[in-house]
């Protein structure tokens, strides 16, 4: 048995092998970890068969070959998923991969989009070090009642 | 004011890098070492304007914004004479020559009115600008002024796929946006050199194996040049690194 690099814990042969062999994806966040797996084994012609016609041209597959050479791939790690279920024609990813490039450990963070094209997943672009929402504060008035509900001005409660 | 210049074929200008057009650089991958290199030019510069036009502009932080000249190159050392120069110190490829050599001594990267500088012979060049040499700019103009107007006009016209290509990795690429902003720091600017395979893959017409096998022979033969010479490590470093890239991409096919 051979772990499969996604990090499922699962067989190669279980889990990524047999979608980089053909099988379609079940779901985007699969289509995304078999990308990894592609890149972790260096199969580059997959990657580019899995981007959609209209981005592959800003795929280097040259120079991908070459990082796959050198790059040592340390894991993956799915943060989120939205969509892109069995049922689902679009979808995203947000996942961090890790890997050591010459001498340097280095961390691809992307929200990759996905969708379905002719019935199988495609990945369509993404954003690379996606910033999540932004944080939305909510100011208490000192003389405003504690939100923490002791009934007592927040200033004499929690703000003092 | 009158400017005299005449081009003595010494050969001394056909060493180190050579900018050229995308057009020009395919035509010539079995001959040249192929690279991309941006160079930053801080905003307030003469030739701002002109190199914002032809590549593109990148925002740094609220207010700044730095312009890019994105341009294919012949990647040599400074050592190193052009591989089209023959060992009889001419043009091997005259006739067909990249429209960079054939537009110099002129710079379509420069406004028409700011080219006095590029007459001034660089040390050891044996441009002959004296009295005897017709004269070639005249009041700020170009006397003849095919060849810097065609230079121009492709320049022109490639300017939309090397703008694609730029936006594509600026946004894809971090370590490329961190590269660029980190020479645009420097107060006389810098330079990043990037694989040119990026840009091939994004030329429907050019088929990348075909090119690789071109271009390939031309870095392998350049990484042993370069191999132990002191002021070209990072040129054999870029022809053995992309070389490798390409010879993995051909296996596979």
């Amino acid at each position: 048995m051979t772990l499969c690099p996604c990090g499922s814990g699962q067989d190669l042969d279980g889990c990524c092998g047999p979608i980089i062999n053909g099988a379609p994806a079940p779901t985007a966040e699969a289509l995304m970890r078999s990308r990894y797996t592609a890149f972790a084994l260096g199969d580059i012609g997959y990657l580019a068969d899995t981007l959609s016609p209209d981005i592959r041209g800003g795929f280097d597959q040259v120079e991908a070959e070459s990082t796959a050479n050198d790059a040592k791939w340390r894991g993956l790690e799915v943060r989120a998923v939205t969509d892109g279920g069995e049922d689902d024609e679009a979808g995203s990813v947000e996942f961090m991969a890790r890997f050591k490039l010459r001498g340097k450990q280095r961390v691809h963070h992307e929200l990759a989009e996905f969708r379905r094209e002719k019935g199988r997943w495609m990945c369509v672009g993404g954003q690379m070090d996606p910033k999540g929402p932004p944080r939305q504060v909510v100011k208490v008035g000192r003389n405003e009642p504690c939100p923490c509900g002791s009934g007592k001005k927040h200033k004499k409660c929690c703000g003092a | 004011m009158e400017r005299r210049f005449h081009c003595t074929a010494c050969g001394k200008c056909c060493y180190g890098k050579l900018p050229l057009t995308l057009n020009d650089a395919v035509a010539n991958a079995e001959r040249f070492p192929l690279a991309m290199m941006w160079t930053t030019i801080r905003q307030g510069a003469k030739s701002f304007a002109i190199n914002a036009r032809l590549g593109t502009c990148v925002k740094l932080g609220k207010r700044k914004q730095v312009a890019v000249q994105i341009t294919p190159v012949s990647y040599l050392p400074p050592s190193l004479p052009c591989p089209a120069l023959a060992p009889d110190g001419l043009c091997s490829i005259h006739a067909d020559k990249p429209s960079r050599c054939r537009t110099m001594p002129f710079y379509p990267y420069r406004e028409e009115g700011d080219q006095s500088d590029q007459l001034v012979p660089r040390k050891g060049w044996l441009c002959e600008t004296s009295g005897e040499a017709p004269v070639v700019y005249l009041n700020k103009k170009i006397v003849h002024r095919e060849d810097f107007e065609r230079e121009r006009r492709r320049l022109m016209d490639q300017t939309p796929v090397l703008r694609a290509y730029a936006d594509g990795l600026m946004a894809n690429a971090p370590n490329v946006a961190a590269a660029i902003e980190k020479e645009a720091k420097k107060p006389r600017g810098g330079f990043v050199i990037l694989n040119f395979t990026a840009i091939v893959s994004r030329l429907p017409q050019i088929d990348m194996a075909a090119f690789a096998q071109k271009q390939l022979p031309v870095l392998t033969g350049l990484a042993d040049k370069t191999a132990g010479m002191s002021d070209a490590a990072e040129f054999h470093q870029y022809y053995r690194d992309s070389a490798k890239g390409m010879e993995r991409f051909l296996e596979r096919l």
